[in-house]
């Protein structure tokens, strides 16, 4: 199973959390766009958020 | 099977599996393992006296754990050939003191513990894979009970209930009492037509397919139908309720063999039940059911549920399309080269499909297309000379370095090179589909395509920036889906911007960054690059590669500070015309962002870099 990274889509400009994996399209949640980039420099966000 | 054992010019190899394959169409060269089945096969007569002393007793697969069999056995009645074989896992072998009763007492003396595995070497022209099917495990759908309930079976556990060659010589009866069912209900789509975890990215695929497969079986709903009928013609008194979401009566003869089905008094309930609660003192069966045609939610009190499960691809399947550079759909079943064109070829040529291995369906029509597959096998190997599409690589001899790169991108392995040993690139023509995605893999351009050729597609980029490029959208769109998408929004008379500039290419993983540079070195203040979606690429997985070519191009772009936002990359399909156009409205409106001292500093920062 891939890595979680953090993807940027470079249409809308939404960012979002999901899987990395070479196998599977990328799409934008948002949007729909496939122009989604992964971001390199930052770490994907804890898959559940510590509660406050 | 048994006419397939018999002809003289079928060479059966049962009980072996293929270890690697090489060449191509008209000249594959197999290597097969024939396993050990320590049973001379050419002399066992199947007598069965070596069943009889065996001591070790197991579950029968074939009887799905309904029944035993032993270490030494015949896989299933009408097995071919009809040899006994040892299941290495369990017997306790020829230890004097510990077994080895089989031995003694076979006549002809035809048990070999010593057999060893073979490796079989085989010349072929054509392939045909019918690699078959598993069933969906119900055990997920936990609503069901199927793990705890003795008398929810599944269908195949059914089939083997009623077979007169089965555990109970076909007499139905249910597992917790060995009592024959009075009241039996049927669920349908189990496992099938169902999605779950949808629309989740983080949810993996085993999450998303543990509660079912998206798509229709296509033999449940008549293999119900069949079994109730079945049923009412050996136990007319028994009372059968049939859940489904909608009974798919599609073939020739299937609507009236349903409608004689209602006639005979079974009962087809429109809903699937939310649970399956087992009364502990009779074993019985209580449902609850929303019946959408009533529109009330009902109770069914019931003697036996049979789960009507779904067909999933089978296990090996991710195997054999590496063997053979084969593309698999999302559900797993392998891809055939055209729905309805070609739906027995296989992106490589020379590789045919029949039967389950590329998607559900029934007797009927595997044995179709198990014949069309034979045909099509047949007129490669009647032939003396094969034709292949001029749109191939060809390799610079005097350029190639010899790094291997071509090699690794070729979803056909039709370019024989070694990094190793610096090997010049040589392209098997007959493999090579002309997809381009090693040329534009290529650092040193030593790969020229036939068609589409490096200066042909930079011609087209040239022209289209010659005048008012900052105008310009230049959109590069793969031949076989986003080319045919485009024109679809044409045809269907969409509305999105005129400054389109397509650029035809055979695969979007033709795509040489270099295209891409040079259009933003001319101008062009938006670059668009299109292809087929993951699962319809016309070459396997050649637009894997152009992702990873965008993703190498978005950082370069930022590393010279060109905002990564001006080349977009879009998987787009032949009918989605509607897609096309929304894409360029989005592509047109980023473009009008885009400054004329931007495009300047890009022109002059790749100038720079030359
Ligand atoms: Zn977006």
């Amino acid at each position: 199973m891939g890595e979680n990274v953090t993807f940027k889509c470079l249409r809308c400009g939404h960012e979002f959390c999901g899987v990395y994996d070479t196998d599977v399209e990328r799409m934008c949640p948002k949007c729909r766009s496939n122009s989604v980039r992964r971001v390199k420099d930052k770490p994907a966000p804890p898959a559940h958020p510590p509660k406050k | 099977m048994m006419d397939a054992g018999r002809h003289p010019r079928i060479k059966l190899l049962a009980y072996s599996e293929i270890v690697s394959v090489s060449g191509y169409v008209g000249n594959f060269s197999v290597r097969v393992r024939k396993k050990a089945r320590y049973v001379d096969e050419s002399a066992c007569t199947a007598c069965g006296d070596c069943a009889k002393v065996c001591p070790i007793v197991v579950p029968n697969e074939f009887e799905v754990g309904l029944g035993s069999r032993k270490a030494i056995y015949i896989p299933f009645p009408q097995a071919v050939p009809s040899a006994y074989v040892i299941d290495h896992a369990n017997c306790l072998g020829d230890v004097p003191i510990a077994c080895g009763k089989c031995r003694d007492i076979c006549e002809i003396k035809c048990i070999d513990f010593d057999q060893q595995d073979q490796i079989i070497n085989l010349d072929v022209g054509a392939i045909i894979v019918a690699t078959g099917l598993d069933v969906y495990d119900p055990s997920a759908l936990d609503e069901y009970g199927y793990t705890r309930h003795e008398n929810v079976v599944t269908s195949l556990e059914f089939e083997r209930l009623i077979d007169a060659g089965g555990p109970t010589g076909g007499h139905l009866i249910r597992p917790s009492d060995r009592k024959p069912p009075k009241r039996i209900g049927f669920i349908q789509c189990v496992g099938s037509r169902t999605l779950s975890g949808n629309g989740d990215p983080s949810a993996s695929s085993g999450q998303r397919l543990s509660r079912g497969r998206p798509y229709c079986s296509n033999i449940c709903c008549m293999n119900t139908v069949k079994d109730s009928l079945l049923l009412k013609d050996h136990y007319p008194d028994t009372d059968i309720s049939v859940f489904y979401m909608d009974i798919r009566a599609f073939g020739k003869g299937f609507e009236d063999l349903y409608r004689r089905s209602k006639e005979a008094g079974v009962k087809y309930i429109r809903g699937l039940p939310g649970e399956v609660v087992e009364d502990p003192v009779s074993g019985n069966l209580l449902l609850t059911v929303d019946n959408t045609t009533q529109g009330r939610v009902e109770q069914h009190e019931l003697d036996m549920v049979v789960l009507s499960i779904g067909l999933v691809p089978s296990e090996d399947q991710a195997h054999i399309k590496k063997l053979l550079t084969l593309s698999q759909t999302d559900e797993g079943f392998l891809l055939e080269s055209h729905p309805k064109l070609k739906p027995v070829d296989t992106p490589t040529r020379g590789v045919y499909l029949a039967g389950c291995a590329e998607g559900p369906k029934d007797i009927k029509d595997s044995v179709t297309q198990a014949s069309a597959a034979a045909a099509r096998a047949q007129i490669v190997l009647n032939s003396d000379k094969l034709k292949v599409e001029a749109i191939t690589a060809c390799v610079d001899r005097e350029v190639c370095t010899g790094c291997g790169l071509c090699a690794k991108v070729c979803p056909y392995s039709a370019i024989l090179a070694d990094s190793k040993t610096k090997m010049i690139a040589q392209v098997l023509e007959a493999k090579c589909a002309g997809c381009g995605a090693c040329s534009a893999e290529c650092r040193f351009d030593a790969i020229t395509m036939r068609h589409f050729s490096d200066a042909a597609l930079t011609a087209q980029i040239d022209a289209a920036l010659a005048e008012n490029p900052e105008n310009k959208i230049v959109t590069f769109a793969c031949n076989w889906c986003s080319y045919a998408g485009a024109d679809y929004a044409g045809v269907s008379r969409m509305q999105y911007p005129p400054n389109a500039r397509i650029i035809r290419t055979m695969c979007s993983g033709r795509i040489d960054e270099d295209f891409i540079l040079r259009a933003f070195q001319l101008g062009a203040p938006v670059v668009l690059v299109s292809g087929c979606h993951y699962a319809d690429c016309h070459y396997i997985n050649a637009n894997r590669w152009t992702q990873k070519r965008v993703d190498r191009l978005w950082d370069r772009l930022e590393r010279k500070g060109i905002r990564p936002e001006r080349l977009q990359l879009e998987w787009i399909s032949a009918a989605e015309g509607a897609k096309f156009a929304t894409v360029m409205r989005e592509a047109e409106r980023i473009r009008q962002g885009v400054t004329p001292e931007e495009i300047e500093l890009t022109r002059r920062v790749l100038a720079e870099e030359g």
